[in-house]
């Protein structure tokens, strides 16, 4: 144990020696270790904060989009080439009616538009549906009602706000019964909606604006579609079934032959938790792919060094057997300091990683953690790169010969 | 045991140039007892290092007995000859061969961290730095002393595990002649204590500080020469005209 403590003195004796070579000896491990351990807190922030989001609105959610949504048309959907019309409030009537397997369906038309109070203006995002979706959706109201099934019916204009909306235009005041414009049309504000904070994009979620789909359709946009229908499964058990259910009510009410595909997409929150899980999986992939191609790189730089440094010890390595070091003895020797180097790569790579990870936390929305996994298996990476790499050096060193070392100059 | 410390039969030492066949011993018998100083003497290419190499368990004999404290140690392998030149040899060098990084403590104490006994390292290292007179250098590195200090520390590493035997390579080579008798001295003052040494040296003055000189020529042990009143260094230092501003 003493000898072991006093190698390990050695080790960084003999580093401290040749500052700026073990430092740029160490900065292959110090980039690779530094690296995943960042892109990892970086990527665990994000996959807690899509999954929040996800949790906030309920895991029982399907949500029902226009188009047949697969790879190819995904571009095209991008570029806003691909029809948009296929869903109709019809069809939301039709899911309510014939689903057995779910509590509610809404409508939704999501839009931007300007609102204005007294000459004040807003761009605000619109979301247009019906009553239901102070549940589904979970809005909770702060003051006053949301809208009802007879202001849908009616188309009537009335508006509930979102908490940016009432700072921006309202201020102090209380908007309650206020007469506000959107697009130049007038809008009673009826309620308001408690704070909702920012989605997985950074996009502020009170800066929003409800008003009865109808209206949207009729008297905003002058729209006979809307853009997606959200419904709410009875439990998270039914979810594959109702997605069955609900693809065979639409075809139907769309009046699909059976070769003709859907003009529309199911999907459930488990199917996006899924793709959410798989991006994450080929994240921590790539990740490791250039994790140890650098760690090589690293582990190499190492030997190269070490080999450099048992060259020049020749005769250290011939004084220490002559007195009666065992070739294991300098095995260990150089072995330990070339573990001391990588290791020390790694530490330092994590202690950037952390201050790269608390520079990102407080410069942007996302909420990066650095776990405690990332730590250890970096740690340990750079403790087998350090062994790995060192122990052909360590063995070049345990097999001289103490009489040629000795005479080494 | 036998009172021969040393003992060695028919040692020879064959190298292989190409394809010639280089021998560099033939055939030595020698016998070394406790307690005795000894020097070997020869031209260059004499086989002294070569003797030297195996006696001091650096290197093996191609045939030969050698037995070492009745141990036999001509077929050992590499790790056992490094357990026996921990615990039975001192070496001493022409050119110090210190650690340069290491003070003077770290340097003495080397061999003892390559020893399993941690029981008592620090004293037995402070006691082998005493008994040259480096106490007040202790933690000064080898950069720091001069030439005969630097012999002198390492006499005390070559003490500091207690070992049977002290081989000295040239230990005054490389210094001036009053610091080379000062380092003869302290052989001197170990062998009266009790010390097994055995020098290689050049210089019939510093061979005749010991009490036998064995002269090597060709690998082959030619005269052995008995000092009947061997030069006391002590003695020798105090006839020796005094430089007064020399360090040490």
């Amino acid at each position: 144990m003493k000898t072991f403590l006093e190698n390990i003195k050695v080790a960084f004796q003999s580093l401290a020696l040749n500052k700026v070579r073990s430092f740029l000896t160490m900065l292959g491990i110090i980039i690779g270790v530094g690296a995943v351990v960042a892109m990892l807190s970086i990527g665990t922030g994000a996959q807690n904060m899509v999954l929040e989001n996800i949790q906030d609105i309920g895991s029982n959610l399907i949500i029902i989009a226009p188009g047949e949504q697969d790879q190819d048309s995904g571009y095209e959907q991008m570029l806003g080439m691909q029809k948009q019309d296929q869903l109709k409030i019809k069809d939301v009537e039709a899911i309510k009616r014939q689903s057995e397997l779910i509590d509610g369906a809404i409508p939704v038309i999501l839009s931007s538009s300007i609102a204005s109070y007294l000459g004040d203006n807003s761009k605000v995002s619109i979301y247009a549906s019906s009553r239901e979706a102070e549940e589904i959706y979970n809005f909770e109201i702060e003051t006053g009602n949301f809208y009802t099934d007879s202001d849908v019916a009616n188309s009537s204009n009335v508006a509930v706000i979102g908490q940016t909306v009432i700072e921006d235009l309202f201020g102090k005041k209380n908007p309650i019964g206020e007469l506000i414009k959107i697009d130049g049309k007038n809008f009673t504000v009826i309620g308001t909606i408690k704070e909702m904070g920012t989605d997985q994009f950074g996009n502020d979620q009170d800066n929003m604006i409800s008003v009865p789909i109808t209206t949207a359709q009729n008297k905003l946009y002058g729209l006979d579609y809307i853009n997606l229908i959200l419904a709410k499964a009875r439990n998270e058990q039914v979810i594959d079934s109702a997605n069955t259910e609900i693809t065979n009510i639409l075809r139907k009410e769309h009046n699909l032959r059976p070769d003709e595909s859907n003009d529309f997409t199911v999907r459930s929150q488990t199917q996006i938790l899924d793709i959410v899980g798989n991006i994450a999986n080929i994240f921590t992939i790539t990740i490791a792919g250039i994790a140890s191609i650098s760690l090589l790189v690293g582990g190499i730089g190492i030997m190269n060094i070490m080999l450099v440094s048992v060259t020049e010890r020749t005769r250290e390595i011939g004084i220490r057997k002559a007195v009666g070091a065992k070739n294991k003895d300098i095995l260990i020797q150089f072995l330990i300091e070339s573990v001391v180097l990588s290791i020390s790569g790694g530490i330092v790579g994590i202690a950037f990683a952390v201050i790269v990870s608390i520079l990102i936390n407080n410069l942007t929305v996302l909420d990066t953690s650095v776990t405690i996994f990332p730590i250890i298996l970096a740690l340990s990476f750079s403790s087998v790169v350090g062994l790995f790499f060192g122990i052909y050096p360590a063995m070049r060193a345990a097999r001289l010969n103490p009489i040629d070392a000795l005479r080494y100059e | 045991m036998s009172d021969k410390l040393i003992n060695i039969s028919n040692i020879s030492k064959i190298y292989k140039l190409g394809k010639v066949d280089v021998k560099a011993l033939r055939r030595i018998d020698l016998q070394i007892r406790e307690g005795e100083f000894i020097t070997v003497m020869g031209p260059s290419g004499s086989g002294k290092s070569t003797l030297m190499n195996i006696l001091g368990c650096l290197d093996t004999p191609t045939n030969g007995k050698y037995l070492l404290e009745d141990v036999d140690i001509s077929q050992l392998n590499d790790n056992q000859l490094a357990a026996i030149r921990n615990k039975k040899i001192g070496f001493v060098f022409q050119n110090f061969n210190l650690l340069s990084r290491s003070n003077v403590y770290r340097n003495v104490e080397l061999p003892l961290i390559y020893s399993n006994n941690n029981l008592g390292r620090k004293k037995k290292v402070l006691e082998a730095i005493d008994s040259v007179g480096l106490t007040d250098w202790i933690s000064h590195r080898p950069s720091e002393l001069s030439g005969g200090q630097k012999q002198r520390v390492a006499i005390a590493r070559a003490l500091s595990n207690d070992p049977s035997i002290i081989f000295a390579d040239e230990p005054t080579g490389n210094l001036d002649s009053i610091t080379g008798e000062e380092i003869i001295a302290i052989f001197q003052k170990l062998n009266k204590q009790g010390k097994t040494i055995l020098m290689v040296t050049h210089e019939q003055e510093i061979a005749r500080h010991s009490q036998k000189i064995i002269y090597l020529r060709d690998g082959l042990i030619g005269k052995k020469e008995k000092i009947d009143n061997p030069i006391d260094a002590e003695d020798h230092l105090k006839k020796m005209p005094r430089i007064e501003d020399r360090v040490n």
